[in-house]
């Protein structure tokens, strides 16, 4: 596309047939400050998954976050954080995108809600709860059933 | 036009190398210093574990016994201990030449679900406890089902983010050593310098349980399973006068790499074909991007040095199966260093044992260990094949902790109470 790019990429080999195959090395493309064509799916690079394996493992941890886990949802953004940053890539995947769409607001949501939630708690404290603060603080609930006793 | 990248100084590639796998090493025995220093309020007491535990079988220390007893109880303990963990490691072996790999891939992932869950949560509460955190019992339910979870998904698949992976295993190598540092004192020396000479004799001698292991894993071109910290390798930029493209390979199903296999290959500038072994025996099937024939230099750079899992299971009824991967330092097929979490696991109690003396000792510890590291993997790029990676290190720090404790310090507290220096 841009003849930079080319030629800061012509240290490498052309290959036949090989349609998404367009090394785009980081510093070429940070020392032309185009945008970025996602080469790879995965923070890792080269050592990542790649396209088609992506959209499988979004869409797995799209639907396992569900099952309470938004640290899933965050870990999946954080893997898959090049499609995320760059939506208008050549090589973007609208359906790899949905899911991370997807998993970011689940994982936006859920952490709101559970954050206001221990807020409320560590803030309102007795005032608030009353003595059923008490039973419900994480110190004495060990006490109470000895869990910290195993070790 | 051609860009000359400035050719990779060794400092920049060995140094590179070693770093990666030196940072993780201290992350672990920093955190286990700041746990054990958090959670042991400053005295050091010898009573340590006051149930059995399988480390304690033969012996429960107290502060009481003379010094002799004390030397023959840590002596029976530890030799029951590398008894047991023989015993695990040659059945791992039959279950490893059985085939039986999804077995074993089940329980790595069952034991860092009890690591994480069990012993992640207990250490959370000491730590709650400790600082009176007003956290309620919903938040930290989640928090914790979350963590383990997502930890046991990092360990288990092995294709997770290879940072959160990284940071699942030191964190695992840190909740075992904290545990090995609740045992009584002695034992635990004890049990150093027997896991260090059992390490030894295990992958040097030719009956030994991780060198069957390892020529097992060798010959059948596969990896074990296991929990292994694998430092991400180095990349160099690609060589100018190859003309060869840098791409990835991933080994696909046990076969070695032949053209027809979908593969991309990693060729580094010095035009020797490196392949990424996987940590787990999960393949992955990549597409092919370019079909671009290897068969030219395909000389594996390492051969494939795998690490063992040995499995123990302590008898108290907190944690009922822990994973320790002993042995060691080897070279993935990749050229990218991989450690045991064994080792993990051993240094920082060495650390954390030291920790519970005074800090003076854990610096001189750490800087021995580490110094054992380096030997370890200054050997490692002599001999290239699998080593043990606790001797020189664990020993370097018992002899280190030692000196420091009998004859540096009074030097230098003296020093300091006549206001000499420091």
């Amino acid at each position: 596309m841009d003849d930079d790019s080319r030629a800061a990429l012509s240290n490498l080999h052309p290959v036949a047939g090989a349609g998404n195959l367009l090394p785009t090395t980081d510093e070429a493309s940070s020392s032309t400050g185009r945008s970025v064509r996602i080469e790879w799916p995965t923070i890792d690079g080269p050592l990542g998954l790649s396209h088609e394996e992506s959209l499988t493992y979004a869409r797995r941890f799209f639907k396992l976050g569900f099952l309470f886990l938004p640290f899933l949802w965050a870990v999946s953004c954080f893997y898959f954080w090049p499609v995320l940053r760059h939506p208008h890539s050549h090589q973007s995947h609208p359906r790899l995108r949905r899911y991370l769409v997807g998993s970011a607001i689940g994982f936006l949501l859920f952490t709101t809600v559970l954050s206001s939630w221990a807020l409320t708690f560590v803030v309102g404290g007795e005032r608030l709860f009353g003595h059923v603060w008490g039973e419900l603080v994480m110190y004495n609930v060990a006490e109470k059933y000895g869990l910290a006793g195993w070790i | 036009m051609e860009q000359n990248p400035r050719p990779k100084t060794i400092l920049e590639t060995c140094g590179e190398e070693i770093i990666r796998i030196v940072t993780p090493v201290s992350i672990c025995m920093l955190l286990v210093v700041i746990l054990v220093s958090v959670l042991n309020g400053g005295s050091s007491f010898d009573d340590g574990l006051s149930f059995a535990t399988m480390a304690t079988m033969a012996y429960s220390e107290s502060s009481s016994n003379s010094i002799w007893d004390k030397l023959k109880g840590a002596l029976l303990n530890s030799l029951v201990f590398v008894a047991v963990v023989t015993v695990a490691t040659f059945l791992l072996v039959l279950l490893f030449y059985l085939n039986c790999t999804k077995f074993l891939k089940y329980y790595m992932g069952f034991s860092s679900l009890l690591v994480l869950g069990f012993m992640g949560g207990e250490i959370a509460l000491f730590l709650i406890k400790v600082w009176s955190f007003p956290i309620d019992c919903f938040t930290f339910a989640v928090a914790l089902y979350n963590f383990t979870v997502v930890g046991v998904m990092a360990v288990f698949m092995s294709k997770m983010a290879i940072f959160v992976t990284q940071a699942y295993l030191v964190v695992i190598g840190m909740l075992v050593a904290y545990w090995f540092t609740l045992l009584p004192e002695w034992t635990t020396w004890g049990l150093l310098v027997a896991m260090s000479l059992y390490d030894l004799a295990a992958v040097l001698l030719p009956g030994g349980p991780l060198r069957l292991l390892v020529e097992l894993a060798m010959a059948r071109d596969e990896d074990i399973p296991a929990l292994v910290y694998e430092a991400r390798p180095v990349i160099s930029d690609a060589g100018l006068g190859d003309g060869v493209v840098r791409r990835r390979v991933w080994r696909e199903g046990r076969g070695d790499l032949d053209e027809d296999q979908r593969l991309r290959s990693d060729i580094v500038s010095d035009s020797s074909l490196r392949t990424y072994g996987e940590s787990g025996s999960e393949r992955n099937i990549v597409d092919a991007e370019e079909g671009m024939a290897l068969g030219e230099d395909s000389e594996l750079a390492a051969p494939l040095i795998q690490h063992i899992n040995i499995r123990m299971n302590s008898l108290d009824n907190a944690v009922s199966g822990e994973n320790l991967a002993l042995e060691g330092i080897g070279l993935g097929s990749s050229g990218a260093i991989k450690l045991g979490l064994g080792d993990f696991i051993f240094y920082s109690v060495l650390v954390g044992r030291a920790a519970m003396y005074d800090f003076m000792t854990v610096y001189a510890c750490y800087l021995a260990v580490i110094a054992g590291l380096g030997i370890t993997l200054m050997l490692l790029a002599f001999y290239r094949k699998a080593l043990p990676a606790l001797p020189f290190s664990v020993l370097l720090g018992v002899l280190f902790y030692l000196l420091t404790r009998l004859l540096l310090e009074t030097f230098v507290v003296q020093c300091s109470i006549n206001l000499l220096m420091f």
